[in-house]
C-alpha cells in the first residue's frame, strides 16, 4: 500500500461513499415528499399556485446540511436553539417563528412561517426539518400585510417569536387560534398551516426511517461529510475567483416608496493570508447606505452572503448540495447595524424582496469584479398587489386579495442567454384561467416585453407584460418596481436590462403612470393596469451576436426590427437579414466597455 | 358466460412489441390460451416492415391464416420519440389576441431543484414566430366576452400557410369551458389548409391552466403527421395481407384504442411502450393470484416504477414527459435514468451512477464493443451475476473488460477493492430506484412492505431480490418471459377511453347539474364503446369525480354518487388517508369524468407441468456479499412447476438472468412464474 492511500485509509470516515450517496438520495426523496405534500393540501394560493415555500434537512446541531436552491436560507435553528435548549426539546414537538429581528434575519419578512421539528433517536437529537411558506395576510396595515406604505414592523402583521407550537405531540390551539384571528383571510391561514405542520411530521417521519437505517453515527457522519465537500469546494473556487486583496462592487435600488434613495449595496471581499497560513476570506457590506424609512431593508442573516456564493459555484452540478458549507467557507462576514442590510428594529421589511434580488445582481457584480465567471444583472421580480371589494354573483360586495408576482428578465452568461420571463426558483405564476376564475380581473395580455432584454452577444432575459381590466367596484394597487432608474447592468460589452413600468389607462386621456414603488392607487371598474417587467443586462458585444439569432430574436418578438438595427447591428428586410446591408453595419464596431448602466464604464464602484 | 358472447370473443389476437433492436411477436389463441412468439431485428428506417415480417412469421408458425385475425395489437414509440427528440412536425399554433408568448413563459418558474445561476430554459416545440393570435375571447364560466372574428382566423390562414407548416394546433383561452370558438377556428382552418392536420386543444386535453393545455396541444399536433402515416403504413400493410381485424395501439393510460381515437390524440400514446409492460405485469401477478405489485422495469438507459393495488392500474395527470408536464392520462410511473449501461463515475471522490449511459454502441465494456466507462452491467459481470456465455450462444461476454473498466475507474480513485466497487455501483442504483419506488408508494400512501416486487425487462430480475432487501418487501416475483412482457400486456389490456368535463366553476356539488353532465358524457362513452363494437356484456363505466378543498390545488378522484353526502364523505376519507388531515372547509367539485372501458376476458393459462427436481447446467463464482462461492447456474426453460432453488443460484434464459442470493428461494409457480423468498430459517 502506497502512503497516499495509507493516509486515506487512516482517516476513513464512518460513513462510505457508497452510503453517503444514499442517504443524499433518501434526503432529496424526503423533501420532494413534504414539498408535495405542501402543494397539494395548502388553500392559499400563494402557496400551492404561486408555490412561495421551501423546506430543508439539519443536522443534529442545527446546522443546515440540505436546503433548497435559493439563496435566502440564514441561520433557521439557532433562534429555537438559543430560547428552547437542545436538552428541553421532546420527541414530537414543533417549534414555530416568523420574528425577523428576533431571528436576527433567519426570516427576513414577517409572511415567512417557519416550521422546525427535532428528530430524536436514542433519546438524542440526530437531525431537524424544516418547511417554511409564505402566508397570504398575517394582519397588519393592508391587506396581504405587505405594503410599500409601511414605515414599521408592526404594521406588516403579527409577530411571532419562537414558540413551541407542538409540545410532544400536543398542540398549543390558543397561540394557533390569536395567529388565524389576526388574518383577514383566516381560512386561507387555517389550511396553509395544517399543510405546513402535516409536511414537518412526514419529514420526520423519513428522516427517522434514514437513521433506523444507517444509525445515528453513519448519519452524521454522512451530513458532516456534505457541508465539508461544499465547503471546499467553495473555498477552492473562491481562491480561483479572487487574488489577494480587496475587491469592491456596488450596486443600488431606487427608493424606499417614501422619496429616499437611492440605496446603495457597497459589497467588499478580501481575501487575505491568516495567521496559520491559510487564506481568510473576508465578506463586507459595512459601507452599505443607512436604513430606509419604507419596508425596503433587508435583514441580512450573516448566512446569506456564503449561501448565495455557494449556489453560484455549486452550478449545476447535481452531486453538490446547497447547504452551510457556503457561509461555512467564509470566516468572516461583516454588516453595519443601521445600514439597510442591518436595520435597527424596528425598521419596516416587507419590500426585503427586491433588496435580495438586487443582492443577487451585487454578488455577480463583485464576482465579475473579482474575476469570475458570474451572469449579468438580473431584474427584480416584480408584485402587484390588488386589493378591495367586488360583486359577487349574489350582488353583494365581497373583499378580495391578490398578490400577482410577475417575473422579469434575468442576466445573460458567458455561455448562454439571461432567462426569460421568470420569477425566481420555484415560484410559479398564476395561470390567466386560473386568475380570472378567483379575482375580479381580466386579462388582456400576458406576453414577453420586446428590447426589454439587455442587448449582448447573449441577450438580457426579457420581461413580462401583463394587463389587467378592473372589474372590482373599488382597488387599492401597491406595485413593486425596482431598477428605474438604475438598470440591471451589462457585461463586457453587453448593455443594461430596460427598467419596468406600470401604466393605468395606457393610451388614453385619463393614462397615468404609477410611481413604481407605491402603494394607495385607486383602481376604478373598467381600468385597464397594464404592467412591464424590466429585463436583464447583456453579456458580450452585441455586434457578436449572430445575425440569425437576431433574426430568431426578432420573429419571436423579443427584439425589435428597429432595435436589432440600432443595437445589434443588424439589418432585417421582410422577415430576413439583409447580408449585406448587416455587413456594412457591423463593419462600424461600436467602443464597448466592462460594464453597462446607462454607459459603459469600467467598473461600479 | 352465455355461450351468444363468445361468438364475440376474438380468438385469435396478434401483439407486436418494437423495440430498439428487436421486434416481438406473440400470437394467442383467446379460446384455448395456447401463445407462439416470434422475434425479429427491428427496422427502425421503416418499423412497419419488422412489424409485418414478424406477424407473418408468427402466423406462419401457428398455422392460422391472416384473415382469421381477430385482433392485431401494438405499443409504439413513434410519438415517445418525436417528443423526447424533438423531431416532431413544424407546427403553428393559434391562440387569443394578447396570449401569443403563453407557451413561451410557462409557469414563469426556474426549476425548484435547478441552479438560478446555470439553468437554461428550454427551447418550446413551438416558437413565438409560429404563434398567431386571433380577435376573440371567451372569459371565465365560458362567458363569450369578444365574438370571433372569422376575417382574423383568414389571416391567420394566409400567414401559416407561408410557413409551410406541416401541423396547426389551436388552443384558445377558457375553451374548456366552452369549446364553441375553438371548434369554428379549427373548422376555418381545416377548410382553409386542407392538407395540414388541425388539432383543437378541447380535442387533447379540456381542462383550466392554458399553458398545461397549449403544450399538450401542440405536442400532439406535432406527433399527428408522423404517427397518422404511420398507422396507415400498418394499416396498408395488414390489409395487404388479407388482414381485415382492426388494428388497436396501447395508450399511455394502459388500454388500447382504436386507430380513430388515436388519429384524434396521438398524444395518447406517449407512454404506449411502458405503459404495455405494466400491464403485462399486472396480467401475470393476477395469474399468481397477486394483487398488489410494485414492478420495475429495467431496460439499458432507464427504469420505470409503477405501483398496482388490488390489481388496477394507478394512472396520474400530472405526467411529465421528456422535459415537458404532459397532463393526458398516463399510467403513474417513474421514470428514471438507471439502466444497465448506466455509467458509474468518481468525481473529487463521489461515486456517481447514471444518468448517462453507454447506450446500445458501445454498451458496457463487457459486450467487448470498446466500451471504457464502468457500467452497472460491468459490476455484475465483476461479481458473476451473469453466465459468462448468455445462453443461446447469441453474445459472450468479456470479463476482463469488465473488470479493468472497474478497478481504473472506481476501485482505483476510491482505494476500494474491486468487488467492493463493483457492489457500491450496484448499491447507489439500487438506491436511486428505491427512491423511486418510495415516489410511487410511500409518497401515495402505500407501504411497500404490502407489495410484491415485479422485476422485468432485460436487467429487472438482477436486481429484485436487492431492492426487495432494501424496501423490506418479502416476495418477488419474476415473469415467465420479462423481456416479453409488453406483448403479453398488449394481449391482456383493455380497450379504454376517458370522456371528462371541468365545471364551469368549481363549487359545491350540484347534484342535478352534475348528473346531467355525467348523462352526456356517458352518452359519448357508450357511443365509442359501440364503434368499436364491444359488446354490452363487456362495457364497462366508471363516473370518477375530481374534488377538493376550497383553495386547494390538488384534486383527488372519488366515485360520483347518487348523493352529494355521500360523494363527500368519499373525499373526505380519501383526504385523510392520503394526508393524515381534514380540513372544516367547503369541498368543491372541480371536474366529472367518465372511464369506459371494453374488458377483455382472461384466456385460459395452460399449467405448467410438473417433473423432477432442477438440475444446474454449469456452475460458476459468485461474489456474494457474504462471500465468494461456486454457484450453480439453471436453465429456466428446464424448469418444472413446483421445483424450488435455494439461493445462492442463478437462474438463465433467453431474454433475462435472475440472480438468488444466499438466504433466498426461488419456487417455480404453475402458471411459470418464478416467486422468490426469504429461506424458512
Amino acid at each position: 500500500m502506497n502512503t497516499q492511500s495509507a493516509v486515506k485509509a487512516e482517516t476513513a470516515r464512518i460513513c462510505d461513499p457508497v452510503s453517503l450517496e444514499i442517504i443524499r438520495g433518501a434526503i432529496a426523496a424526503a423533501q420532494s415528499e413534504m414539498e408535495a405534500l405542501i402543494e397539494r393540501t395548502a388553500i392559499s394560493a400563494f402557496i400551492r399556485e404561486k408555490k412561495d415555500f421551501y423546506t430543508a434537512l439539519f443536522d443534529g446541531n442545527g446546522t443546515m446540511a440540505v436546503g433548497s436552491m435559493v439563496p435566502i436560507f440564514g441561520d433557521m435553528t439557532r433562534p429555537v436553539l438559543e430560547k428552547f435548549p437542545a436538552e428541553t426539546m421532546q420527541p414530537g414537538d414543533v417549534y414555530w417563528y416568523n420574528d425577523c429581528y428576533g431571528s436576527y434575519g433567519a426570516i427576513s419578512h414577517s409572511n415567512d412561517q417557519v416550521l422546525l421539528a427535532p428528530v430524536f433517536r436514542d433519546g438524542h437529537i440526530c437531525a431537524f426539518v424544516m418547511s417554511w411558506a409564505h402566508f397570504a395576510d398575517i394582519g397588519g396595515l393592508r391587506p396581504g400585510s405587505i405594503s410599500p406604505d409601511a414605515t414599521d414592523i408592526f404594521q406588516e402583521g403579527v409577530m411571532i417569536p419562537v414558540t413551541k407550537m407542538i409540545e410532544a405531540g400536543k398542540v398549543n390551539q390558543a397561540v394557533l387560534d390569536i395567529f388565524h384571528r389576526n388574518s383577514r383571510f383566516p381560512d386561507q391561514s387555517i389550511g396553509d398551516m395544517r399543510s405546513l405542520m402535516a409536511s414537518v411530521d412526514l419529514g420526520t417521519k423519513r428522516v427517522g426511517e434514514i437513521l433506523d437505517r444507517f444509525g445515528p453515527d453513519v448519519m452524521a457522519d454522512a451530513l458532516a461529510q456534505l457541508l465539508d465537500r461544499t465547503r471546499r469546494l467553495v473555498r477552492t473556487k473562491l481562491a480561483e475567483t479572487f487574488d489577494y486583496g480587496t475587491h469592491k462592487f456596488t450596486d443600488a435600488i431606487d427608493s424606499d416608496g417614501h422619496g429616499n434613495g437611492p440605496f446603495r449595496m457597497r459589497f467588499a471581499l478580501t481575501r487575505e493570508k491568516g495567521a496559520d497560513g491559510e487564506d481568510r476570506f473576508i465578506f463586507d457590506a459595512r459601507e452599505s447606505d443607512d436604513q430606509a424609512p419604507g419596508p425596503i431593508n433587508y435583514l441580512m442573516n450573516k448566512g446569506v452572503p456564503g449561501m448565495a456564493l455557494g449556489l453560484f459555484y455549486l452550478g449545476g452540478d447535481p452531486s453538490q448540495v446547497c447547504n452551510a458549507g457556503g457561509p461555512n467557507a467564509l470566516d468572516e462576514v461583516l454588516f453595519r447595524e443601521g445600514s439597510f442590510l442591518q436595520p435597527r428594529y424596528p425598521a419596516p421589511l416587507g419590500l426585503r424582496g427586491l433588496t435580495a434580488m438586487r443582492m443577487i445582481s451585487a454578488m455577480c457584480g463583485l464576482l465579475n469584479t473579482g474575476g469570475g465567471d458570474a451572469p449579468a444583472a438580473n431584474s427584480a421580480y416584480v408584485v402587484n398587489i390588488m386589493r378591495g371589494e367586488f360583486r359577487n354573483k349574489t350582488g353583494s360586495l365581497e373583499p378580495y386579495l391578490l398578490a400577482d408576482g410577475i417575473g422579469v428578465g434575468y442576466g445573460a452568461r458567458a455561455t448562454a442567454d439571461g432567462i426569460d420571463a421568470v420569477y425566481f426558483v420555484a415560484q410559479e405564476n398564476y395561470p390567466v384561467e386560473f386568475l380570472e376564475a378567483g379575482y375580479p380581473v381580466t386579462m388582456r395580455a400576458y406576453g414577453v416585453v420586446p428590447d426589454s432584454g439587455g442587448a449582448g452577444k447573449h441577450r438580457g432575459g426579457c420581461g413580462i407584460i401583463r394587463e389587467y381590466e378592473i372589474l372590482a367596484e373599488t382597488t387599492m394597487c401597491a406595485i413593486r418596481i425596482d431598477s428605474v432608474q438604475n438598470p440591471p447592468w451589462g457585461i463586457d460589452g453587453g448593455r443594461s436590462g430596460r427598467h419596468g413600468i406600470a401604466i393605468v389607462n395606457p393610451g388614453t386621456p385619463d393614462e397615468i403612470v404609477l410611481n413604481p414603488l407605491s402603494d394607495g392607487n385607486m383602481l376604478k371598474k373598467g381600468d385597464i393596469l397594464r404592467i412591464e417587467t424590466g429585463g436583464g443586462g447583456g453579456h458580450g458585444h452585441p455586434y457578436d451576436r449572430p445575425a440569425l439569432r437576431v433574426l430568431e430574436d426578432v420573429l419571436d418578438g423579443f427584439v425589435t426590427a428597429v432595435a436589432a438595427r440600432d443595437l445589434y447591428g443588424v439589418v432585417i428586410d421582410e422577415d430576413e437579414v439583409n447580408t449585406d446591408a448587416t455587413q456594412t453595419l457591423r463593419a462600424d464596431r461600436p467602443k464597448v466597455g466592462r460594464f453597462f448602466r446607462q454607459e459603459y464604464v469600467d467598473a461600479l464602484v | 358466460m352465455p355461450s351468444s358472447d363468445m361468438t364475440f370473443d376474438p380468438s385469435y389476437a396478434v401483439a407486436v412489441d418494437i423495440g430498439g433492436t428487436f421486434t416481438d411477436i406473440s400470437l394467442l389463441d383467446r379460446a384455448s390460451g395456447r401463445v407462439w412468439r416470434a422475434k425479429t431485428p427491428s427496422t427502425p428506417d421503416d418499423p412497419s416492415q419488422a412489424f409485418m415480417t414478424g406477424v407473418i412469421a408468427v402466423l406462419k408458425d401457428a398455422g392460422v391464416e391472416a384473415c382469421d385475425l381477430d385482433q392485431v395489437l401494438h405499443g409504439t414509440t413513434v410519438a415517445t420519440n418525436m417528443i423526447l427528440e424533438n423531431k416532431g412536425a413544424k407546427t403553428a399554433l393559434v391562440t387569443t389576441r394578447g396570449f401569443r408568448h403563453v407557451l413561451e413563459i410557462g409557469r414563469q418558474d426556474i426549476p425548484r431543484h435547478a441552479n438560478l445561476f446555470t439553468w437554461v430554459k428550454p427551447r418550446r416545440p413551438v416558437p413565438a414566430a409560429r404563434i398567431h393570435e386571433i380577435d376573440e375571447r371567451i372569459g371565465t364560466g365560458g362567458v363569450v366576452l369578444e365574438e370571433l372574428n372569422e376575417a382574423s382566423v383568414a389571416r391567420v390562414a394566409e400567414a401559416i400557410r407561408k410557413q409551410n407548416v406541416e401541423a396547426v394546433a389551436v388552443c384558445l383561452i377558457h375553451a374548456y369551458a366552452n369549446p364553441e370558438h375553438e371548434t369554428r377556428v379549427t373548422e376555418l382552418l381545416r377548410a382553409a389548409l386542407p392538407d395540414i392536420d388541425v388539432t383543437c386543444s378541447t380535442d387533447v386535453l379540456p381542462v383550466v391552466r392554458e399553458y398545461e393545455r397549449s403544450l399538450a396541444t401542440v405536442l400532439n399536433a406535432g406527433v399527428m403527421p408522423g404517427v397518422s402515416t404511420y398507422v396507415e403504413r400498418l394499416e396498408t400493410r395488414l390489409k395487404d395481407a388479407n388482414a381485415a381485424s382492426p388494428l388497436l395501439l396501447m395508450q399511455s393510460n394502459g388500454g388500447v384504442a382504436g386507430t380513430a381515437a388515436i388519429r384524434t390524440a396521438p398524444a395518447l400514446t406517449a407512454l404506449s411502450g411502458p405503459a404495455a409492460g405494466v400491464v403485462g405485469a399486472c396480467d401475470v401477478a393476477k395469474a399468481c393470484g397477486i394483487d398488489d405489485i410494485i414492478t420495475v422495469d429495467i431496460g439499458g438507459t432507464s427504469a420505470d416504477i409503477c405501483l398496482i393495488r388490488d390489481g388496477i392500474v394507478g394512472l396520474t395527470q400530472s405526467g411529465k414527459v421528456g422535459d415537458w408536464p404532459l397532463s393526458l392520462p398516463m399510467v403513474d410511473m417513474v421514470t428514471i435514468g438507471a439502466g444497465g449501461g448506466s455509467i458509474a463515475k468518481v468525481t473529487d471522490e463521489t461515486l456517481s451512477v447514471g444518468p448517462h449511459s453507454a447506450g446500445a454502441r458501445p454498451g458496457p465494456a463487457a459486450y467487448g464493443h470498446g466500451g471504457s466507462q464502468a457500467t452497472v452491467t460491468d459490476a455484475h459481470v465483476a461479481l458473476g451475476h451473469l453466465p459468462v456465455s448468455l445462453l443461446g450462444g447469441e453474445m459472450s461476454l468479456n470479463q476482463d473488460a469488465a473488470l479493468k473498466v472497474i478497478d481504473d475507474n472506481v476501485a482505483g480513485p476510491l482505494a476500494l477493492q474491486r468487488h467492493a466497487a463493483a457492489r457500491g455501483i450496484l448499491a447507489i442504483m439500487n438506491n436511486n430506484m428505491v427512491g423511486a419506488v418510495r415516489t410511487v408508494s410511500v409518497e401515495r400512501g402505500h407501504d411497500p412492505r404490502d407489495f410484491t416486487l415485479v422485476p422485468f425487462g432485460g436487467a429487472g430480475p438482477l436486481h429484485g431480490v436487492a431492492l426487495a432487501e432494501l424496501l423490506g418487501i418479502k416476495q418477488v416475483m419474476v415473469p415467465p418471459a420479462p423481456g416479453l412482457l409488453c406483448a403479453d400486456g398488449l394481449l391482456a389490456a383493455d380497450l379504454k377511453a376517458e370522456f371528462t368535463r371541468a365545471l364551469p366553476t368549481s363549487g359545491a356539488i350540484d347534484q342535478v347539474q352534475g348528473d346531467a353532465i355525467v348523462a352526456a358524457l356517458v352518452k359519448d362513452a357508450i357511443a365509442w364503446l359501440d364503434e368499436e363494437t364491444i359488446p354490452e356484456p363487456r362495457q364497462d363505466i366508471q363516473v370518477r369525480a375530481l374534488m377538493r378543498f376550497h383553495g386547494q390545488g390538488g384534486e383527488i378522484a372519488v366515485d360520483w354518487s347518487s348523493t352529494p353526502e355521500e360523494t363527500e364523505s368519499r373525499f373526505m376519507t380519501a383526504h385523510k388517508a392520503l394526508y393524515g388531515f381534514v380540513l372544516d372547509a367547503g369541498i368543491e367539485l372541480v371536474t366529472l369524468r367518465v372511464e369506459a372501458a371494453g374488458r377483455t376476458e382472461p384466456s385460459p393459462r395452460p399449467d405448467l407441468a410438473e417433473g423432477s427436481d432442477p438440475v444446474p447446467i454449469q456452475s460458476q463464482t459468485v461474489h456474494w456479499e457474504t462471500g465468494t462461492e461456486q454457484t450453480p447456474i439453471y436453465d429456466r426453460a428446464t424448469l418444472a412447476a413446483g421445483a424450488s432453488i435455494s439461493g445462492p443460484a442463478v437462474i438463465t434464459q433467453l431474454d433475462t438472468t435472475t440472480i438468488i442470493p444466499p438466504g433466498w428461494t426461488a419456487t417455480v409457480h404453475p402458471s411459470a412464474a418464478l416467486l422468490l423468498k426469504r429461506s424458512a430459517a
